[in-house]
């Protein structure tokens, strides 16, 4: 299915970070903090990792490609979505330089290695009747229609 | 050993009672990750993190095929609680033996205590256009835990109980 992230949902992840879960091909989760993110494209998502964090998760990442994330601090309830798809760790070429050098000037993080995440999944987890709504695959206007109805707050960007 | 520290046993709590929102992260056996955010979060004994089964889909059932499940903060998260929390989970669902066991915890002290958790602590916090309709509680997950890791920038990986992360 394809996921069309929407401005809003842009917003959130962007504005606040995420939180990145990845796991063993035996299925043993963990996460780690994707403090930057950029939207790279409608259905693409780069987070910029320092050296502590990428670490963490390489190992993983190279037996398993496959990550799930959530949006940071009020975002997790705020921006009720789960997004899913498979990870790249970059650590050189165009886009491991395009995000390092933004996150190094726009928050002060020393990159050791890029996050590209490729999405194919997006969930609603909002509690109740909707949490587990499968959205990936909805037209992208109709997205913006289904979302607006339900939320209209964007976060203020941070300083 | 596992022990909680006194912080870590006032960050896992309901958000409304200056607890943690947090994220609980499973996988399926073989190896697809979810993550989902929680409100209803307690500490019990000194070494399991409880959270209420209410809107459970794909958490429940990869619970079912793979107990290995972590738990981190989601907000506040710049308060110094850079905890992954690590371990084996069970849902405790009602029509359980009452005599079931997990690491300890008994399913009748459980849901005796935390079986009606939306009444007895309510989400009077959670603003109006997010807050649930009704909550219809089914079990409670119970979350042994084995180990735990920092995710403080810097300090991400390092041990938080002195033994393996």
């Amino acid at each position: 299915m394809a996921v069309n992230l929407t401005d809003r949902m842009k917003a959130w992840i962007e504005t606040m970070g995420c939180y990145l879960c990845v796991a063993t091909r035996e299925g043993v989760p963990l996460v780690t903090l994707g403090r930057y993110a950029r939207a790279t494209a409608d259905d693409e998502v780069a987070f910029a990792l320092a050296e502590d964090e990428a670490r963490l998760i390489e190992p993983v990442l190279v037996q398993n490609p496959r990550v799930a994330f959530g949006v940071s601090r009020q975002g997790g309830i705020r921006a009720a979505y789960q997004f899913k798809g498979t990870g790249e760790l970059l650590r050189s070429g165009e886009v491991f330089d395009a995000i390092a050098a933004r996150a190094k000037e726009e928050r002060g993080i020393d990159a050791g290695a890029v996050l590209l995440v490729r999405l194919s999944e997006l969930y609603c987890t909002k509690p109740g009747y909707e949490a587990g709504l499968r959205l990936d695959g909805m037209p992208p206007d109709d997205l913006v229609a289904w979302e607006s109805r339900r939320w209209k707050d964007v976060p203020r960007k941070k300083a | 050993m596992v022990q909680f520290t006194q912080e870590m046993k006032e960050g896992l709590r309901v958000p409304g009672k200056g607890g943690s929102l947090v994220y609980l992260c499973t996988s399926s056996r073989d190896g697809k990750p979810n993550i989902a955010a929680m409100r209803f979060v307690a500490t019990y004994m000194d070494d399991k993190i409880l959270i209420a089964d209410m809107f459970l889909l794909k958490t429940k059932a990869n619970i079912k095929e793979n107990p290995n499940v972590a738990v981190t903060i989601c907000h506040p998260l710049e308060e110094g609680r850079w905890w992954v929390f690590r371990g084996k989970a069970v849902d405790i669902e009602y029509g359980f033996p009452r005599d079931f066991d997990w690491y300890g915890a008994n399913a009748t002290d459980i849901l005796d205590e935390w079986g009606d958790w939306n009444r007895s602590e309510p989400p009077d916090e959670v603003p109006p256009d997010i807050v649930f309709p009704k909550a219809v509680q089914r079990g409670i997950v119970v979350v042994h835990v084995e180990s735990g890791y920092s995710i403080e920038p810097g300090h991400t990986g390092e041990d938080l109980f002195g033994g393996r992360a």
